[in-house]
Parts: structure tokens; sequence; C-alpha cells
């Protein structure tokens, strides 16, 4: 008899002797195992599957189909801003651009994204077999297509596609040229609120496996940073969605049957839906960042070969942030016409948030130091987004400063701030971490030598496409514009040449995926020799993830310690 | 302590324990509904806050020729809608003591009382001289009341589920997580009509 | 040995602050002309931000690039680091020096506000301008009504009853605005000056700010207004007191005509863009009729 048996014994002993929930919950072993003759064919990727897996992947590849997406139209942008002219698209076309490309890399390539690698890893993280729901978690997983869809159709109205930004400020998103009911902005409202029910209950479904679905002896200071960072960012969804889905609802009703909630002309307060968008959108770049450091604190230790530095800290760090992420909305506001004391209570709210990021910050870099340091393609991306995170962080607090903020407020300085976290930071991060955990999703290596070429073609595209739109916004020019004063020529067609490397990078990432998925090296089980549950099991792991639950016994980073993780060791099938 | 455990006697411990396994599952909806009317009754917040911004802040907020709203009918609406929140709770507890047939007629209290404050909220919207159009104030109240009422309208659904649902045999075998969120969602329905009537009724 | 490493790292420490103290300097350089008062003060925020900005930055770079350089492992070496899993002295530290720095800027921005007083974030809704409510040192200077619709500014002054397309401003007299907007969210920006308000329908909004630089400025919309946003500029004008006097009077003595207006024309024109699509637009408002222009 293997030692894990006798051990497994016992743990049934005790759970049904003390009667201890806590336990209990943990013992689901699914003992009838109905191994479904595990299919590793393409096809259970299109079909709906409640392995969440399987979910997690199809959430990637199809964010990832939604990046290139959102590139093109971005790729369009910078064709028409390399020069100050209006002469390459019209201009209702260059505004549904940004429009489209700022909805679908946010609602489409970070949310689905990131949500795809959490279902992914936190299952395996916490050594559960499946995330609580798991056709909830697929009937979330149908709607992300159903949303994209949507999207794509307001191309194909007559009114074209919603032109009010991202944001949809009214009273600009309640003027309908083409009075049509079916127009781009009605679409685009509706794929808005069907991807936040989406969230919403991908949200229940994180929290619930988080706080119900762990492995024995996995306590809450036992948890990977990863998990962490993802129970946080799926509170604020819970607590911050309804505001923009509430906004959503009366902006539909004012576009559609006419009501005045937000139109000035009818008595109604513009204003208000700002306070509803922000409300949400602002702690929703923190829903979108929080697990990118989750993603730091897995990676560097590995590739330092260190315990993460101050792991409490850095966890407790997260709920912190998303904690303090509902209190400064207004900092997109301050030249909204809101009040004075406003501006001012808002500005020191919004810069409390440097000190629990920087705490991470720091920890990452006390993590490093002195660490034995392994540059491959993970590693890399992870430092550069660390580098440019620290940078877009600084440009952050430069915006919260009121003064500043009135200066540059919708100039390409935002812009540029917020590229640098979005796709200097989020997408690098989101490289790493593909790179990090593709040998255990495929069970195969990828090529560092085309991931390297990858990291460095990224890394300075993304600094000349979005350092030049600093001097831009310094020098005051705005965004969402499709003309421009010529003086501003020199750094926009350095940063449309940026775009357009920062577009060709994207090319060695999926002759990568795609060839290294159909002919790569095995990769083993464990090819970093990194410590956490998803490294314990096979490579692609097993449609049930454990042959055992693994029974944890100590903390998560044990680099240098020889500490083991599970008392049952490998708890891999076969 | 190893020894004694034969594979029979492991046998049946496994057996028991993919009963506690369905527990589990219970319990875990149950957490996560919790967690997902936590969520929901922050759009109502939201609502909330909206028309009290508005109503501190709009110059002209009553339609012209309405001095404020009907209170009388409301009132006795929901004393019955408060009431029964009561009533499910004694359905409940009937069904805890597997009487069955206690618990069908108490739902069905509910499930009437429910019907009773929807009838009426149809038939003060038909009274009304203002539109769902008219301005702010009309907006707000027809958002609010609206979407409450769906939500009355859902939790009705719901209990004639569980009422349909308990004449399967064997359908409280695994638990009473249904039933338990119904009335918990009724609760909460409740609540949020408190709120409402204290703002749009009794602030006036 | 103890001593060698705490001597290092004052030098380090002296060197970078030294450095960013310098790019702080370079940072005048990266801003627009300084046009107002209020330009002054926001640039001295500015650079003293980029400065600590700068210090943080170099710092945490400074050491992530030095043990990229120095603290690589040969490819088949697993071994692993030591262990240090935390130390709480530093990490009291470096919780402690961030909320010491965010209210060091925090207050130092605050000050800054108070000190540019452009009015801005007060409403006031659905009257007539009341402006006279705002105290002011200077001598009372009348205000200029900025008038912004899709899309075309218009500038009113009440007393002399001129309009125009361009905004003229004698130069070091505090200026006071009434912004209004017609029909959706505009903006109110001059780079030049560091202002900025957004305009509210049916709200007139109070700006304020001093002009101390003599010439020819750009003024934008700076919240997006909608198809021809981008068009939406207007020249300001800043001059000496007697020619903004003489402007005036030649302006009243103009008989009102049609402004030109970008948006109108490009409306009214075929689109010669290279890929076209005719989604449809809201039709620009008429031209304003104008004194000046
Ligand atoms: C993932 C996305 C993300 C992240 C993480 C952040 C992080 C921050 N952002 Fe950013 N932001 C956006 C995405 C993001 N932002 C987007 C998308 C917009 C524009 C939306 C739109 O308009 O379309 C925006 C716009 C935006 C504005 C509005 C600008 C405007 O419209 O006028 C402001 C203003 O305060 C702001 C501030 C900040 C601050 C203070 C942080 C902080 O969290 C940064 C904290 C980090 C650090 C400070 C660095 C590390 C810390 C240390 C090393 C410690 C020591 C440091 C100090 C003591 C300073 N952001
Ligand atoms: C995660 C979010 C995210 C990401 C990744 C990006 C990525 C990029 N963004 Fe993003 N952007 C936003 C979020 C994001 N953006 C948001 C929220 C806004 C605000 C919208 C608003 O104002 O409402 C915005 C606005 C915005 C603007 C301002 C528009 C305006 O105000 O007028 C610009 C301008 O340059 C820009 C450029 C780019 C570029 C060049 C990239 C590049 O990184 C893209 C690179 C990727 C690809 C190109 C895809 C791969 C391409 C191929 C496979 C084909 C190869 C093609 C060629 C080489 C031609 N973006
Ligand atoms: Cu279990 Cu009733
Ligand atoms: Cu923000």
């Amino acid at each position: 008899m293997f030692p894990y048996q006798a051990l497994r014994r016992q743990q049934l002993m005790t759970t049904i002797n003390n009667n201890n929930s806590q336990e209990k919950i943990v013992i689901e072993t699914h003992i009838e195992h109905h191994h479904q003759a595990s299919a590793r064919d393409w096809k259970r990727y299109f079909s709906f599957s409640t392995d969440h897996k399987v979910i997690g992947i199809q959430y990637l590849v199809t964010s990832f189909f939604f990046f290139l997406v959102g590139g093109i139209f971005a790729m369009i942008i910078r064709g028409e801003l390399i020069t100050p002219e209006s002469d390459l698209v019209d201009r209702t076309f260059y505004n549904g651009m940004f429009t489209m490309h700022g909805t679908i890399m946010l609602f489409l390539w970070t949310f689905p994204s990131l949500v795809g690698l959490a279902n992914y890893l936190v299952p395996l993280m916490i050594g559960a077999r499946d995330m609580a729901f798991p056709r909830l978690n697929a009937a979330a997983f149908w709607m992300v297509p159903v949303v994209g869809i949507l999207v794509m159709a307001s191309f194909f109205v007559p009114s074209g596609s919603a032109q009010a930004g991202w944001w949809s400020y009214p009273p600009v998103s309640l003027q309908n040229p083409s009075g049509d009911l079916i127009s781009g902005q009605f679409l685009w409202i509706l794929a808005v609120a069907i991807s936040g029910v989406s969230s919403i209950m991908g949200a229940v479904n994180f929290v619930t496996t988080i706080v119900k679905m762990r492995a024995p002896g996995m306590t809450f200071f036992r948890m990977p940073a990863f998990v962490w960072t993802v129970f946080s960012a799926q509170i604020i969804q819970l607590f911050g969605l309804p505001a923009l889905t509430a906004g959503a609802v009366m902006l539909l009703f004012d576009l559609t049957v006419g009501t005045s909630f937000f139109d000035p002309a009818k008595g109604g307060n513009a204003v208000l839906f700002q306070h509803f968008f922000w409300f949400y959108s602002h702690p929703a770049v923190y829903v979108i960042i929080l697990p990118i450091f989750g993603i730091f604190s897995e990676i560097f230790p590995v590739y330092s070969r260190k315990p993460l530095f101050g792991y409490k800290v850095v966890a407790i760090s997260s709920l912190i942030i998303a904690g303090v992420s509902g209190l400064v909305w207004v900092h997109h506001m301050y030249a909204s016409g809101t009040p004075g004391w406003m501006r001012m209570v808002f500005m020191l709210s919004t810069m409390c948030v440097s000190v629990p990021t920087g705490i991470k910050v720091f920890a990452w870099v006390g993590t490093i130091w002195g660490g034995k340091l392994r540059l491959n393609t993970p590693m890399l991306f992870a430092l550069g987004a660390l580098i440019m995170f620290v940078f877009a962080g600084i440009t952050g607090i430069m915006l919260s400063a009121v003064p500043i903020d009135i200066h540059v407020n919708n100039t390409y300085f935002v812009v540029g701030h917020f590229h640098y976290v979005l796709y200097g930071t989020v997408t690098m991060g989101m490289y790493a971490a593909l790179y990090h955990w593709f040998p255990k999703m495929t069970g195969r290596m990828y090529y560092e030598g085309l991931g390297q070429l990858h990291f460095w073609l990224a890394f300075i595209g993304t600094n000349l496409n979005f350092l030049p739109m600093h001097p831009l916004g310094l020098q005051g020019m705005l965004r969402r514009v499709s003309s421009y004063d010529p003086q501003y020529t020199f750094w926009n067609v350095i940063a449309s040449l940026g775009g357009f490397l920062l577009g060709m990078s994207t090319l060695p990432f999926i002759l990568n995926m795609v060839s290294s998925w159909i002919q790569g090296q095995a990769a083993g089980d464990n090819p970093w020799r990194a410590i956490g549950l998803e490294w314990l099991t096979t490579s692609p792991p097993d449609i049930e993830n454990f042959e055992e639950i693994p029974l944890v016994i100590s903390e998560p980073y044990g680099y240098g310690k020889s500490e083991p993780l599970t008392a049952n060791g490998h708890v891999k099938s076969e | 302590m190893d020894s004694s455990l034969t594979s029979e006697k492991l046998d049946h411990l496994e057996h028991h324990l993919s009963q506690e396994h369905e527990h589990d599952e219970q319990a875990n909806s149950m957490f996560g509904f919790i967690v997902f009317l936590l969520s929901e009754s922050i759009i109502f917040l939201s609502f909330f806050a909206g028309y009290i911004i508005y109503k501190t802040t709009t110059v002209d907020w009553l339609p012209t020729g309405v001095s404020g709203l009907e209170i009388k009918e409301p009132a006795i609406n929901t004393v019955i809608l408060v009431s029964s929140s009561f009533v499910i709770y004694v359905a409940e507890q009937f069904l805890e003591r597997h009487k069955l047939w206690g618990f069908r007629l108490f739902l069905l209290v509910t499930m009437a009382m429910g019907t009773y404050f929807l009838v009426g909220q149809g038939i003060e919207w038909h009274g009304l001289k203002f539109g769902f159009t008219s301005g702010v104030f009309e907006g707000m109240f027809y958002l609010l009341t609206g979407f409450h009422g769906l939500h009355v309208f859902t939790g009705i659904l719901l209990q004639g589920i569980m009422l349909g649902r308990s004449f399967i045999p064997g359908n409280y075998d695994t638990g009473h997580f249904g039933i338990m969120a119904t009335s918990l969602f009724w609760h909460f329905v409740d609540v949020i009509w408190i709120i409402l009537f204290v703002l749009l009724y009794l602030w006036q | 040995m103890k001593k060698r490493r705490i001597l290092l790292l004052m030098i380090t420490a002296i060197a970078l602050s030294l450095i960013s103290l310098w790019i702080g300097q370079l940072s005048y350089g990266w801003l627009p002309p300084q046009g107002t008062t209020e330009a002054i003060l926001i640039d001295n925020l500015f650079t003293f931000l980029v400065s600590l900005g700068s210090f943080i930055f170099l710092g945490v770079t400074g050491v992530v690039i030095y043990f990229v350089m120095f603290n690589r492992v040969a490819k088949y070496d697993w071994s692993d680091g030591p262990a240090i899993e935390g130390n709480v002295t530093l990490e009291i530290i470096w919780t402690v020096i961030p909320i010491l720095l965010v209210f060091w800027i925090a207050g130092y921005s605050y000050q800054i506000y108070q000190q540019m007083g452009i009015q801005g974030g007060h409403h006031h809704s659905h009257q007539s301008i009341d402006i006279e409510t705002v105290k002011t040192v200077d001598k009372p200077f009348e205000t200029i009504e900025v008038i912004a619709k899709q899309w075309a500014w218009i500038f009113h002054y009440p007393e002399s009853n001129i309009t125009s397309t361009e905004l003229h401003l004698p130069i070091d007299q505090r200026v006071h605005l009434a912004l209004r907007s017609q029909d959706v969210l505009h903006g109110f920006y001059i780079p030049a000056f560091r202002v900025k308000q957004d305009m509210i329908p049916q709200e007139t909004i109070a700006l304020e700010f001093t002009p101390i630089r003599q010439g020819n400025y750009q003024l934008t919309d700076s919240q997006f207004s909608g198809t021809y946003f981008a068009t939406m500029t207007a020249n300001v004008v800043v001059q000496s007191k007697e020619d903004y006097e003489t402007w005036l009077k030649k302006a009243a003595k103009q008989t009102p005509f049609l402004a030109d207006n970008q948006a109108f024309s490009e409306y009214n024109q075929q689109s010669q863009k290279m890929i076209k699509t005719g989604w449809p637009s809201i039709k620009p408002a008429q031209p304003p009729l104008v004194n000046y222009q």
C-alpha cells in the first residue's frame, strides 16, 4: 500500500469522527471515477465543456482573438494619426475605431483573458477538482462570444458602431443621427450589460470556489498569492459592476424610450452617469491589474529561486487595494465640474493606492534581491512589465494631483499612462503567464528563441509606441482627435511606427504557440522545478486534476527550505 | 487503527462521503447565492443613490399638477408584502418538520400575497397622471417600482417552482437549498421594498 | 565591511537625487510656454513630481537591472537562493516612507490648487451669470461669456455686445469666464494656460485665470463632443490693455456676419478620405453670427 493511501484512510476516519465541516467539504473525492476516456482531442475546446481547464483555454483563445481585432483597430488609429490631417478614414469611423478599440480591449481582451487564466489555475492551485459551479462557469464563458458578436455586428448596422468613446458619456451617446432603434450605441450598451452578467456569474463562482473548495491544510495564508489577487479582484467585480449595470440600464432607457435621466435638456443630470460609470470602471482597472500582480508574485520566486518576500503582507495588500479602489473614482472627473472639496478628497484617496501597491513592488524587488535569476521568456516579460508598471504608476500619481490633471486630462498623457499599464503591464504580464504555464496547459515546451524575440520586439515596440504620448500630452495634444495641429507630427510618427512594430511582435508569439502546441518537445510535469500544487499533477492535468486531493502542509513558496508542500507527495494520476 | 478498517468498511465510508459531498454542494450553492444577492443589492443601492441625488438637486422635482404620491394603498401593499415574509418562514418551518401539506399551503399563501402586491402596484401605475418619460422623478419612480416588481415576480415564480417540485418524490433527500434560497430571496425583496417605500412615499 | 556598504549606499542615493533633480529641471522644457500665473504654479508642481518620480523609478529599476546583470545562473544550476521570507523592519520602512510621501505630494498639490483659485468646480445651475459673487482682488473686469456648441466656439463680451470666434484677452488682468454649452459636454482648454474645464449643458460654470504673456494661443475642445470634435478649435489672443481696447472698439463697429466653420463645411462636402463608410453624423449647428473672426 502506498503511503498516501494510508494517509487518506486516516483522513477519512478523522473527518467522520470529528465531523469537522471545513475538512468535510474538502474530502469530496468523487469516488466513482468516470474517466471519460481522457479525450485530449481538440474538439472539446469547441464544445460546451464544464471542465474548468477547457473553459480556461476557451476564454484565453477567444479573448486573444479579440485582442487581435482590437489591435487591428489600433493600427487604423495609428495609421490615421501618422499625418496631422484627417485623411485615412471618415471622422465618424475614426470615432468608432477608438470606441471599439477601447471597448474590445477591456471587455473582450483583458477581462476574459484574466478570467480564463484564473479559471485554469485557481482550482489547480487550491487543490480542487473543479470550480464550485461548473455549469455556471460554462454559461458565463459562452456569453463572451455573444458579446463579441454584438460588438462586431454594430459595424454592419446603418448607424455604424458606437462612437462616443468607451465611456459613452451622455449627451453625446444619446445622439442618434440615424434614428434607428438598433443603433451601434444600442448594441454597445447591450454588449456591456451581457458582459457584466457574465462577469458577475464568474465572480460568484470564484469567490465560492476560493472560500469553500480549498484542499485540506490549504488555509488562507497558504494560498498562492495569485489566488489572493483573483479573490480580491472578483470581490471588486461583485460590488462595483452593479453600479455600471444601473447606469447602463438608465442610459438604455434614455436612448430608446426617451426618459430623461442623463439628458440635461430634459432636466436630467449628465454628470451622474459619469459617477455610475467610474464608480465601477475605476475599480475595474484594479480587477485587471490585481491578477497581473498575482502573476508577478508567482513568477519572480520561481525564476529567482527564493520565497516571495513578505508573502503575508503582499497577500493582504491585494485586499487593501480592492478596498481603496472603491473610493477614488472621481479622479477621472476632476475637470467634469466637481467642486473643489471633492477634487481634494479624491486626490488624497487616489494617492493612497500607491502605498499597498508600493509594498508589492518592493516585495518583488526583495524577491529578486540576491536571487538566482533565470532569464527565460516568462521572467523577461515579468521583469519588463514590472519596470513599465513602476513608470505607469508614477505617471498615475502625477495624474492624481489635481493641478497637473487639469492640464493633462483628456490629453495623450493619459493615453500614455494607461497604455503603460494596459499594454506594458497587463498584456506583457499576460504573456509572461502564458509562457510560464504553457507547458502545464499543453504538456509541451514553447520555443525559447521565438519567445525571446517576441519579448524584445514587444518591449521596444511598447516604449516606442507609448512613451512619445507623454510629451504629446504635456504639449497639449488631445485624445480622440482624428486630426491635429502639425506641431505634434514628430512624436506621432514615432508612436505610429512603434505601434506597427508592436503589431508585428504578436506574429512570433502566434507562431510559437501554434507550432509548439502541435509539435513542441514534451515538457514534463514540472519543467521549471516550481513549487505549487499545479506543478504536482500531470501536464496537462487529468480531467479531475488530481488522483488524490492533496493534503497541504506548508506555505506556498518554500524555495531553499526543502520542506514538502503536501503530505501525499505526487498527487498526479497515472 | 489503520488495520481496523477493512476494505468493506472503507467502501461504506466512501459511500457516506459521496452523500456528504452533495451536502457540500448545497452549502456551496447557498454561499454562492448569498454572494449573488449582495451583489444584486448594489444595483438597488445605485438606483437609490441616483434617486437621492436627483431629489436633492432637481429644481422642478414633481411633475406639474402632481403634489405627491398617494400613500394609502401602497401602505396596505407594504403591510401585505412584509407579512408575507413571515408566512414563507412558517412554510419553511413546516418543511423542516417534514409536514409537506402545511408547507405547500403556506407557500401558496405567500404566492397569493405577492400576487396581491403586484396587482396593487399595477393598479397604482394605471391610476397615475404621469408616464415613464415625462421627467426625472417620473422616470425614477417607474424604474424603481418596476425593477422591484420584476424581482417580486421572479420570487413568485421561484415559489411556484418550489411548490411544483415538492410533489416530486425524494426531492428533499439531498437538502433544502431550493426553498432556503427562495425564502432568502423573498426576504431580500421585502427589505428592498421597505427602503423603497421610505424613499418614494414617506420622503416627499 | 558594513561601513563601506553604508557609504556606497549613501553615495548612490546622493547621485540618484542629483540625477532626479536634473531630470526635474529638464521637465520645464517638455511643457508649452507659460501663458498664465497658474501655468507657473502648475509647472513647479510638475517639476517636483518628475524629480520624485525619477528618484523612485531609477531606484527600483536600478536594483532590478543590477540583479539582472550580476545574478544570473548557469543553465543547469537549479540550486535555490537564500530562503529569506521577509524582513519586518524593511517592510515597515517601505510602508511608512510612501505614506509620508503621499501626504507630502497631496499637501503640496493642495497648496498649489488653493493658489490657483481657478473656480471651475462651482456650479451656477439654472441661473444667469452671477459671477459678481466671486471675490476678486483685482479691479473687476467684465465677465466674458464662452459658448460652445457642436462644433463652434463663440465668445460674447456683454458690455460692448461683441460676438467673436476669436478670444481676445488683456494681459496681466484676472480673466473671468462664464462657460456654457448649448448641446453636449464640451471642454475649455488652452494648453499654454494649463487650464481646463468641462462645460455642461444647462449650467454656467465660472473659470478664472491671469494671462501674463502676449501672443497667439490655441483653444481646443477637451471633452469629446461627437463627430467633428477634432475641428473645434479657436484662436486666443493675449494683448496689451491698449490693443485690447482698440480691438473691442473695432469689433463693435463691424456689422455681424456668418463665421466660417470647419465642421459645417466638412459636413456639406463629399468625404475625401481613403476609406469611406458614410456613417451618419449629427448635423453641425449653423455657423454663428459674429462681429469678428
Ligand atoms: C490596469 C490599469 C490601471 C492601473 C493599475 C492604474 C493605476 C493608477 N492610475 Fe490609472 N488609468 C487607467 C488604468 C490604470 N491605472 C486607465 C485605463 C485610465 C483612463 C481611462 C480613460 O480615460 O479612458 C486611467 C486614468 C487615470 C487617471 C485619470 C486621468 C484623466 O483622465 O485625467 C488618474 C488620475 O488620478 C489615474 C491614476 C492612477 C493611479 C494613481 C494609479 C495607481 O494605482 C498607481 C500606483 C503605483 C505606483 C505609484 C507605482 C509603485 C509604487 C511605488 C514604487 C511606491 C512609492 C511611490 C510613491 C509614494 C508615489 N489613472
Ligand atoms: C488592454 C487594453 C489596450 C491595449 C492592449 C491597447 C493596445 C493599443 N492601443 Fe489602445 N486604448 C485602450 C486600451 C488598450 N489599447 C483604451 C481603453 C483606449 C481608450 C478608448 C477611448 O478613448 O474611448 C485606447 C485608446 C488608444 C488610442 C487613442 C485614440 C484616441 O484617443 O484617439 C491609441 C492611439 O494611438 C491607441 C493605440 C494602441 C496601440 C497602437 C495598441 C497596440 O498595443 C496594439 C498592438 C496589437 C496588435 C496590432 C494586434 C496584432 C496585429 C496583427 C496580428 C496584425 C499585424 C498588423 C500590422 C503590423 C499592421 N489606443
Ligand atoms: Cu440535508 Cu436536509
Ligand atoms: Cu482610475
